[in-house]
């Protein structure tokens, strides 16, 4: 593996999602907010959503995650800072995406800091942030 | 069903939420919650026992003794609906695993009032989590910050 500052991070597409899987992760985080899972509860806000559920904000997060891990290998998380500047929505096609901001060492280990956001075709960036990851074993630094 | 609306808080109420700690406790990840929660990210179960970082979200928040509607409630959120995410900061110094026990500890951060640019109230609560291994280790540091808007919805 080649990396330099600026390289892409392979991405990761969500083709649907699911309002299904919605409903099993507001049970197993306990939320009771009904905006997971109650469309009418969605269509009633002022938002103009229509009825379409509204995805968990960690489960947004986990499709970065998702990337970050088929590309870094499956421990190579260290942190991640997300926002979310916009909902996503049951149904939609979503793709995280990201690029390598610093490449650093630290204690011995070599850490890729990324930018990374997951993106809707017409909507644009619906969560932003930044993540850590520790480099595989073969990756080898390019200036 | 939206919630009923309950009336703002004083600031007082919000910044003396700063310093609140929660119970803490334990958690321990099965194999057929990171079965599931992995599957709800659309990704393959990863190797070896380790659980999906998105784990990171309710580990803290249960393992620490609360609940999503505890910190709900906390705000005096004025409903379910009312409350925005600002940002989720997840530090990770041990990758987690199946069929561990790791001790957990909460507490609130911060709390304070703000407007944002359309001068629309809001209180920005942040809580931190941390979880240590069974040898006590520091395994991870979750940092949740949170906006109650009041009057938006």
């Amino acid at each position: 593996m080649k990396l330099a500052v600026g390289n892409n991070i392979p991405e990761w597409e969500m083709a649907s999602v699911s309002p299904e899987r919605m409903r099993t992760m507001a049970a197993i985080l306990r939320d009771p907010n009904p905006l997971h899972w109650d469309r009418d509860a969605v269509d009633a806000l002022p938002l103009g959503l229509g009825k379409r559920t509204i995805n968990q904000g960690p489960l947004g997060l986990s499709y970065i995650i998702n990337m970050l891990q088929a590309w870094g290998g499956p421990d190579c998380l260290r942190r991640i800072v997300m926002r979310f500047p916009q909902v996503v929505l049951d149904g939609e096609r979503v793709v995280a995406r990201g690029e390598i901001s610093v490449l650093r060492e630290e204690q011995g280990v070599w850490l890729a800091d990324c930018s990374i956001r997951l993106e809707h075709d017409d909507r644009g960036v619906l969560l932003e942030g930044t993540a850590t990851i520790v480099l595989p074993e073969n990756a080898i630094l390019i200036d | 069903m939206v919630g009923n609306r309950k009336p703002i808080p004083s600031e007082a109420d919000i910044t003396r939420l700063t310093g609140h700690s929660f119970p803490g406790g334990f958690y321990t990840v099965a194999h057929w919650e990171n079965f599931l929660l992995t599957e709800c990210t659309g990704a393959a179960l990863l190797p070896e026992g380790l659980v999906h970082p998105v784990a990171l979200f309710h580990i803290p928040i249960i393992g620490a003794g609360t609940s999503i509607a505890e910190m709900f409630a906390l705000g005096q959120a004025e409903s379910d609906l009312s409350i925005m995410i600002e940002s989720y900061d997840w530090e990770i110094f041990v990758a987690l695993r199946e069929e561990i026990r790791y001790a957990i500890n909460g507490s609130i951060t911060g709390a304070k009032r703000c407007r944002n640019e359309q001068g629309n109230l809001y209180d920005r609560i942040q809580f931190c989590f941390e979880l240590h291994t069974p040898d006590d280790g520091l395994a991870a540091r979750v940092t949740i910050t949170w906006h109650y808007t009041r009057n938006m919805l």
